[in-house]
């Protein structure tokens, strides 16, 4: 379970969380803003939207990127983040934080209700956190909650019915941008009470803007419009109950029949359209294209055993290939190429001097190889002491990488070869990802893997050295270093940003210099909407998708 | 004495009668001749290599210069589909042998021992055949991990008690035949007659139904890799080129076409050679 956890939340490295959108609605009329289908007309109650998304989730609730892109539209967080980046009021319409960082009072809206009908409390709210943070067994939980407020929280107490006071350890500068992801969203106490484990998975009871209708394992889940809806967000586009009666997520993993079956009218809302059809979908639909924040997909490397236990063959092999060239290539120039591997360019306090380190240049690879004693042999690979340059890439096929960083990886693994690196590319299904194969050390030598937050803090998750009573299973480099211990740990629990920012830029530069990862690409969401629909965004924490706003016209 | 001058009748040679005669087995012939010189010798048809990568080239549609055009990374598709003949046809020989192998074994030994052994071979067999060929394959691929190795084992697992159903039929029929019963009563030794007539009469037309396999087992091979559970990247392996070439379907349509068109055109011609194959041996049993 600790391993299904660990490779989960990994995956769900998706997670990630501030946003940069780069992309827009190409929409014929009306107002929009980078992470909108615009505004028009008068809306209509009613309809149904059909959404076709890629990977169907292991529960609705839980620590996978993939498990908020639909909890997000059943349960409600405490605040979330605007597109400006600031925090913004949700079930919490004000807070106040304590001089000394250390204590958050949160002031509830009042008269919320689940949609069982209890009352989203101070008590709720408090039994949420101390649920994120010791959940009754590893399957209930949700990991990424969990490791995002375990550095610093301490407990979670009910001051009154609409006041709850959140105390930390540690002044936590990034504690509030955290809890905007879809992770932290409420749930009701007396359901899960009720239900248990099986609830949340299969029907987490919230406060939000749907409900759970029916979940046809395979094939979709149906989300009902909750009529009794009063508590969306500072940021959402509309105030009241949603518009339209169902949003069905459909799972369609074929990427052409996924994209196509917006053009058919089978969909209105399409997740992750092929690159080689983005110009099309920019011609005829409105698009959204969303540069996720937090750890993107890049290389984590094993540090510890094997050829890359040497730093120089690890800068070799950052030298060695052209990223930049094969990321444009295989995602037709509509994916930005990411050169830092700790955190992506739409992070804050992202790192970009470190960002541009390592760019192309075979003949330093060249060189440093030469220099740690490997040596090309008559087919080119280079060996040492008779062994083979050998590196295996286990990488999730379709499940961390799409079609595209498959192929851009195919295109790395000839350019690695030129200097001497005998690259094996190994495709992980979901389930052998999810087993943890090829995580342990020795059994790999880099691996492409995404987390996404939004915050630098994630580098606190990825990177926090193993101890022997804390091992960290997220730590995929296994690079336990001190210095960047404390670096990051500093930067976390400054109170001035600016300097804290800093600090989190410092880290990076400490894993580029260390080759402790290799930048590849960013992690991103690129969505095609029908003309017909308005008002469907996503929000600025991770891009998960919001429905509660969205309409049809006449 | 007049003699009598008989017209002469002119002949064409056998090879030009056998052309105008069975014209689709010589076409099927070709095919199966130009697919083994690209298995052994692909750089005869292409001067290019599969795997280098040219990024100023990426997805150019078919030319005189790139004959299946190019794909994602530049890489020229012609070559690919040239050099990934190899393992596709080698998993396509292969996969049908080691089917055969065990359908050998299990079909002689349920065949000739009989009674209990039989019953529970056939049991067996029956139970393994509810479950879809491509099921098996799977099943194999999800315990030993993608591989070439593992895709030969998985097709060749996956089909095989369909063979060995068809082996042990083949024995019960020639243990009951006249010649054999001919063959005891002169007082061979059991051991003699099975290896002098009931192996190579219940053998041959299995060589048909092998070559038919072949075909068979190309297209279930490429049906693995367009799941993602055959051989790893980057080998032009055909199904992983089908794989490959989905999300190009509307956008540069070469790359899923015709790596397609191939393997059809490959599986027709020897799945045609091998129905030739059994029309000639059918009535050479005896």
């Amino acid at each position: 379970m600790k391993t299904l956890s660990r490779r989960r939340g990994a995956a769900s490295g998706t997670a990630a969380a501030l946003a940069l959108v780069a992309g827009l609605a190409a929409c014929g009329s009306g107002s929009s803003s980078e992470n909108t289908a615009a505004s028009s007309g008068t809306p209509v109650q009613g309809g149904v939207i059909s959404y076709a998304h890629v990977q169907e989730p292991p529960c609705i609730f839980g620590g996978w990127i993939q498990q908020a892109y639909v909890s997000r539209n059943v349960l409600d967080g405490l605040v979330a983040e605007a597109d400006d980046g600031s925090v913004v009021p949700w079930l919490a319409t004000s807070w106040t934080t304590s001089a000394d960082g250390l204590s958050y009072t949160f002031t509830l809206k009042p008269g919320v209700k689940f949609t069982d009908g209890t009352s989203v409390d101070a008590a709720a709210v408090a039994w949420n956190f101390n649920f994120w943070e010791n959940p009754p067994n590893a399957n209930s939980g949700n990991s990424t909650a969990k490791v995002s407020l375990d550095p610093y929280y301490k407990d979670a107490k009910a001051l009154d019915a609409t006041h709850v006071k959140i105390d930390l350890t540690k002044p936590y500068g990034q504690f509030l941008r955290l809890i905007t992801q879809g992770y932290f969203g409420i749930q009701s106490p007396t359901a899960f009470q009720k239900e248990g484990v099986k609830q949340n998975c299969e029907d987490p009871i919230g406060s939000g803007a749907f409900t759970v209708a029916q979940w046809k394992h395979g094939q979709e889940i149906v989300l009902k419009r909750n009529p009794n809806y009063t508590s969306w967000p500072a940021n959402a586009k509309h105030k009241g109950p949603a518009y339209v009666d169902e949003v069905d997520y459909k799972f369609v993993p074929d990427d052409v029949s996924r994209y196509a079956s917006l053009g058919t009218g089978q969909s209105q809302v399409v997740y992750e359209v092929p690159t080689s059809e983005w110009k099309d979908a920019q011609s005829k639909y409105q698009t959204i294209k969303y540069i996720t924040p937090g750890h993107p997909p890049s290389f984590f490397i094993d540090t510890t055993d094997g050829p890359f236990a040497d730093l120089k063959v690890r800068q070799a092999f950052a030298y060695g290939a052209d990223r930049k060239g094969a990321v444009e290539a295989a995602f037709h120039g509509v994916i930005p190429y990411e050169g830092n591997p700790a955190v992506s360019q739409s992070t804050p306090g992202y790192n970009a001097q470190a960002a541009a380190d390592y760019a192309y240049d075979p003949a330093k690879a060249n060189a440093l190889l030469d220099q740690a004693g490997w040596v090309k042999g008559a087919d080119g690979i280079r060996t040492k002491d008779g062994k083979p340059l050998t590196i295996r890439i286990p990488y999730g096929s379709g499940v961390i990488l799409p079609q595209e960083g498959a192929a851009a990886l195919q295109i790395l693994q000839q350019q690695w070869k030129q200097v001497g690196f005998n690259v094996q590319l190994i495709p992980l299904s979901q389930a052998e990802l999810f087993a943890g194969k090829d995580s342990a050390p020795g059994t790999f030598d880099a691996t492409p893997s995404y987390w996404t937050s939004p915050s630098p803090a994630i580098l606190w998750i990825v990177y926090r050295p193993t101890t022997k009573a804390n091992p960290n299973g997220n730590n995929e480099s296994f690079f336990n270093s001190n210095q960047l211990s404390q670096v990051i740990q500093a930067a976390n629990t400054e109170p001035d940003g600016a300097k804290a920012d800093q600090l989190y830029q410092q880290a990076q530069q400490i894993v580029q210099d260390n080759a402790a990862g290799i930048g590849f690409y960013t992690q991103y969401s690129l969505y095609a909407v029908s003309k017909k629909l308005h008002d469907f965004w996503l929000e600025k924490s991770q891009g998960e998708p919001v429905f509660a706003d969205a309409y049809y016209t006449k | 004495m007049t003699t009598i001058t008989l017209p002469t009748v002119v002949r064409s040679p056998d090879w030009v009668r056998h052309l105008r005669a069975r014209p689709t087995t010589v076409l099927a012939s070709l095919v199966v001749v130009v697919a083994l010189v690209a298995a052994f010798a692909p750089g005869v048809l292409t001067p290019h290599s599969p795997t280098t990568i040219h990024l100023q080239q990426t997805l150019r549609s078919p030319s005189w210069h790139h004959l299946f055009g190019t794909d994602e990374a530049g890489r020229d598709l012609f070559t690919r589909v040239v050099y990934g003949t190899r393992e596709s046809l080698g998993i396509g020989v292969g996969a049908t042998a080691i089917a055969m192998a065990i359908a050998i074994v299990f079909g002689f030994t349920a065949g000739l021992v009989g009674g209990i052994v039989d019953s529970l071979i056939t049991r067996l067999l029956e139970v393994l055949f509810s479950f879809p060929a491509l099921l098996l394959a799977l099943l194999v691929v999800a315990v030993r991990g993608p591989s070439l190795e593992t895709e030969l084992i998985a097709v060749g697992v996956g089909s095989a008690p369909g063979y060995a159903r068809m082996v042990r039929g083949q024995v019960l029929n020639v243990r009951e035949a006249p010649y054999v019963e001919a063959a005891s009563a002169l007082g061979h030794r059991r051991r003699t007659v099975i290896r002098r007539h009931l192996f190579p009469n219940a053998f041959r037309p299995l060589v048909a139904v092998m070559t038919l396999g072949v075909g068979q087992s190309i297209v279930w091979a490429s049906s693995l890799s367009f799941l993602g559970f055959g051989v790893p990247p980057p080998s032009p392996e055909w199904g992983a080129l089908l794989d490959a070439g989905r999300d190009f379907i509307t956008t540069s349509w070469w790359l899923e076409i015709l790596p397609g068109l191939v393997i059809v055109l490959l599986a027709i011609a020897v799945t045609s050679l091998g129905r030739t194959l059994q029309h000639k041996l059918e009535g050479a049993a005896r």
